[in-house]
């Protein structure tokens, strides 16, 4: 596993390299700050999508919460509250439909691919209805310092990303709940058996997924000064993408956050890099999706038994 | 996963070869020619195709290499700020843009002026407002005024349906400035007409799937509808199948927007009335000749705007030879 790791890194190093001999503009600091940048949304929202892969289920719904915390977060911040109200409302919005999620697979004994397809649906509905499907837009400075705001020469969200991936490694390897994760994904009936409290750790799990789709969302309404009912659309298949690239088993029970991490940058930079070159948006799509189905395969291979 | 690296190489070079044949020429002298860059809402729409087409016909004729790009998907404002976010990254001259959100897109723009790139505003405006807080200012704005277009297309319908008529609309996505400007221009336009009721407003969101699905629900709720207004041409069409579905063609008017070679064929079938012509070549082509003006120093007007046309079947010929 450590040796598969490392791979993943090489594979995010030798991305670089080739940039970097293709194209002048791509190894500057100003560049590189981009992409952390650009990256941190997608790689929050993964850090939650890994706690749910990594119990053996999925969240289809991650892009859906974005929306609905984010517009939940711009309508209380209109309505005059500050952001130390604003942003509390909105955590817990995104923490409920997590928990929500997580209470019906465990007490309805329903797939998580179906819960999570129907909240995906729920909630971007709600936020449109909240909304009159209208964005809500123009933001006070000190909101926006968010995501515009720099610490020395780095960026505030990717400041922000770093915080998030340290709290949820140290709860992934050195609390119980993030051992039980893993002991979930890798046979819940064993879990079970040996005295785990699915029925508390369940709802927590996809709580943490709400969790980090409601951060991911006060980055991107702080970003665009903007909270739109339609934002987020495909961010479930960029996470999905970014932990199965980080080498997070689908089936569950098996990954890292930093692998997690460095699928996220493999995506950014890749899209930064794709950009930087003027490759055409459709090859765009096509060479991220080989992307994709190569990781996986690679994954699929070294699982393999050898014979 | 060392095995995915020869993949990943192999993926980036053919990317790399693909789009630089693509560009043409040698690249010592695209190299050496000032980029325009064009930032497009989608290229998966035919609009901006043939915007494309028309900013490529420009950029060649004046010597300049253009850079187009555009998310995947026409809403998706967070990936067009990305890409204003690289593009400056590689030093672009001028930054052409069809904003996927009036007010969303500032945000880039505030980056693009902080990095001293012009921008030109092309198709849908800016927030007046929200450009002024931000200090965003456009060279210029090369567009077509959709409230006009919903207005022409409102007249259209009183003239033809004699000022009596049962109206289902199909709207854009709610929230989105053309899709108001469009809206409000057709309401307008009937308003002062006793006899024109719009019995139905619904959001089919550009497309042509809702635009069927959308439609076809609204004429089991008021099967009396007679006439259709479609803020664009996929919705239109869309709504046309349904009126197939329905045994009802003939018997319903669709007036859509755009004037997509799809729906010109429509109405030279007589399946559809009438569509506003929006000529997104000439957009294109306006604004890769402003950028270069910029780049000289020259100084452009405010606004630059577009003609439209209404497209009936006795004309729908000739705009076709026209548009090229």
């Amino acid at each position: 596993m450590k040796a598969r790791r490392f791979g993943t890194l090489i594979g995010l190093v030798v991305l670089c390299l080739v940039l970097w001999a293709l194209t002048p503009f791509f190894l500057t600091v100003s560049n590189l700050l981009n992409i952390a940048e650009q990256t941190s949304i997608n790689a929050i929202v993964a850090a939650g999508m890994t706690f749910v892969i990594l119990s053996g289920g999925i969240d289809l719904s991650v892009g859906s919460i974005v929306a609905l915390s984010g517009v939940v977060l711009g309508l209380s911040l209109h309505a005059g509250y500050s952001p130390l109200v604003a942003l509390p409302v909105m955590i817990a919005a995104g923490v409920l439909a997590g928990a929500t999620n997580g209470l019906l697979i465990d007490r309805g004994r329903l797939p998580p691919f179906i819960v999570t397809l129907g909240m995906m649906s729920i909630a971007r509905g709600a936020a449109l209805l909240i909304t009159e499907g209208r964005p809500i837009s123009g933001f006070e400075e000190s909101f926006r310092a968010l995501a515009t705001a720099r610490v020395g020469f780095v960026p505030a969200p990717v400041l922000i990303m770093a915080t998030v991936y340290l709290v949820a490694h140290f709860v992934l390897t050195r609390t119980t709940f993030g051992r039980y994760v893993y002991a979930i994904g890798g046979n819940e009936d064993a879990a079970r058996l040996s005295g785990v409290r699915i029925h508390l750790h369940k709802p927590a799990i996809y709580a943490v997924s709400g969790l980090t789709s409601a951060l991911a969302a006060m980055i991107l309404t702080a970003r665009l000064n903007s909270a739109q009912p339609i934002a987020g659309t495909m961010y479930e298949l960029d996470a999905i993408a970014a932990t199965v690239i980080g080498g997070t088993s689908l089936m569950g029970g098996e990954g890292t956050l930093a692998g997690t991490l460095i699928g996220a940058l493999i995506m950014g930079v890749l899209r930064n890099g794709l950009n930087l070159l003027g490759v055409s948006s459709f090859l765009q799509q096509i060479v991220i999706g080989g992307v994709i189905v190569g990781a996986v395969l690679v994954d699929t291979v070294l699982k393999r038994p050898r014979t | 996963m060392m095995r995915i690296l020869p993949g990943l190489v192999c993926l980036l070079a053919a990317a790399t070869s693909l789009s630089c044949n693509r560009a043409g020429g040698d690249s010592n002298a695209a190299t050496a020619r000032p980029v325009v860059a064009l930032v497009l809402k989608t290229l998966n729409h035919p609009f901006f195709v043939d915007m494309r087409r028309g900013a490529q016909e420009a950029a060649d004729r004046l010597g300049v290499t253009l850079q187009v790009q555009a998310a995947e998907r026409e809403v998706d404002v967070e990936k067009q700020m990305q890409i204003v976010e690289n593009l400056i990254q590689t030093g672009v001259r001028v930054l052409c843009i069809t904003p996927s959100g009036s007010r969303e897109i500032l945000s880039a723009l505030v980056k693009a002026k902080n990095a001293n790139v012009p921008v030109i505003v092309v198709d849908t405006r800016l927030d007046a407002k929200a450009a002024a807080d931000a200090g965003v200012r456009g060279e210029t704005f090369i567009g077509s005024d959709n409230y006009e277009g919903g207005r022409l297309a409102g007249r259209h319908a009183v003239t033809v349906t004699g000022g009596k008529a049962r109206i289902g609309i199909l709207e854009g996505i709610a929230g989105h400035e053309t899709a108001d400007s469009r809206l409000r221009g057709f309401r307008d336009a009937v308003a002062g007409e006793p006899g024109m009721a719009i019995v139905a407003s619904q959001p089919a969101n550009w497309e042509r799937d809702q635009g069927f699905n959308v439609f076809q629900n609204m004429l089991q709720a008021h099967p009396n509808i007679d006439t259709v207004f479609a803020a664009s041409d996929l919705m239109a069409l869309g709504a046309i199948e349904a009126i197939a579905a329905a045994g009802k063609t003939g018997k319903i008017r669709v007036i859509g927007f755009d004037a997509l070679d799809d729906a010109k064929r429509a109405i030279d079938a007589g399946t559809m009335d009438a569509s506003v012509a929006q000529f997104p070549y000439e957009m294109g082509k306006a604004a890769v000749e402003s950028a270069v003006k910029v780049i000289n120093g020259e100084s452009l007007p405010a606004d630059i705007m577009v003609k439209l046309e209404m497209v009936t079947k006795p004309t729908s010929g000739k705009a076709r030879e026209g548009r090229q």
